[in-house]
């Protein structure tokens, strides 16, 4: 009886601590709501940590182009993204228009963009650090294979 | 001894925070007074601190522009700020027509420009701190203005209205605060 109850703390502990780990990135919030009648609902939470580790599972000639286009910006995005990490949380852009309505915050350590229109509301919510691992991840596939 | 030690604690924090200068924002809203459009951009002015230096594209590079000789027509743009700043507060041109008002005047340390368009109704407003003026022409050659710099410039000078421009269709705002929401 003990043993098992040994057995289960460590299951327990072990499904804790990988909890931990893979939620230690935050999670890409992507909601999607068409307006219409019988239109497309859709909401995912996956881990931001799978974002990066994904990219290293695509082959990387697939991503020799994207990652040549984004050398050059890279520093501005490393710039950018550090930048928003350091800053307090808050709405950064704001658009209204008769039907629209977009919104760009940083919240947490997240960027939450929101845009509700006629026909559809989106949220996507993604983790910086996430963004950063990701888009470094994919900087790096144009180098030697 | 706890008392003592308790107290320097606090007064330490209290030192940490009223140190640490507040976070200045850049703002800009863009009312569409008939459109029902509005936008609001609210940066904070570390962000774009960071970012200008890493922008190596086309003109702009380490944080400065290219924007060619501004010595045109024997002009020396330098000399001609370093005159307005050491010159006492005052109007520097009037121009009033039939059709517009312009006032350019020097007061408390920042330039202001004042048109109105009296056939379109048009408003604007630029209060350009000379500090701000003189960060952009303080590049190491007379062929680019220091963006950098004169973002620094912008965040030491604290808060303030920076444009103003109204007409019959929009009205158009810019200007420094410590709050991260537009009011």
């Amino acid at each position: 009886m003990l043993l098992f109850g040994k057995i289960g703390l460590g299951f327990m502990g072990t499904i804790l601590v990988g909890g931990a780990v893979v939620s230690s990135e935050g999670f890409i919030h992507v909601k999607v709501h068409e307006k219409q009648t019988n239109g497309t609902h859709l909401s995912f939470v996956v881990p931001a940590m799978i974002m990066p580790l994904a990219v290293r599972f695509v082959p990387r000639h697939d991503l020799r182009d994207a990652s040549a286009n984004m050398q050059q910006y890279m520093p501005v995005i490393d710039a950018a993204i550090s930048g928003l990490a350091d800053c307090a949380d808050g709405t950064l852009v704001e658009v209204v228009d008769s039907d629209t309505h977009v919104t760009v915050v940083k919240s947490g350590g997240s960027i939450v963009v929101d845009a509700d229109d006629q026909g559809e509301t989106v949220h996507v919510a993604v983790p910086l650090r996430a963004t950063k691992a990701t888009l470094d991840e994919i900087a790096a596939a144009n180098g030697p294979s | 001894m706890k008392t003592a030690l308790s107290t320097l604690a606090l007064l330490f924090a209290a030192t940490v925070v009223a140190a640490a200068p507040p976070e200045h924002y850049l703002h800009v809203k863009v009312d569409g007074k008939n459109t029902k459009e509005l936008v609001r951009v609210n940066m904070p002015l570390s962000l774009i601190e960071k970012i200008i230096p890493a922008i190596n594209q086309n003109q702009f590079h380490n944080g400065r522009i290219e924007v060619g000789d501004f010595h045109t027509n024997d002009v020396d743009l330098r000399a001609i700020l370093n005159a307005v700043s050491s010159a006492p507060d005052g109007e520097f041109v009037t121009v009033q027509k039939p059709d517009c008002n312009i006032r350019v005047a020097k007061e408390n340390g920042q330039m202001i420009v004042h048109i109105i368009n009296k056939e379109d109704g048009e408003k604007a407003d630029v209060t350009v701190p000379l500090a701000v003026a003189q960060a952009l022409a303080s590049a190491a050659n007379d062929h680019q203005f220091n963006v950098e710099a004169a973002i620094e410039a912008l965040d030491r000078a604290g808060e303030r209205t920076l444009v103003t421009v109204t007409d019959n269709d929009e009205t158009v705002r810019v200007w420094i605060d410590s709050q991260n929401t537009s009011e």
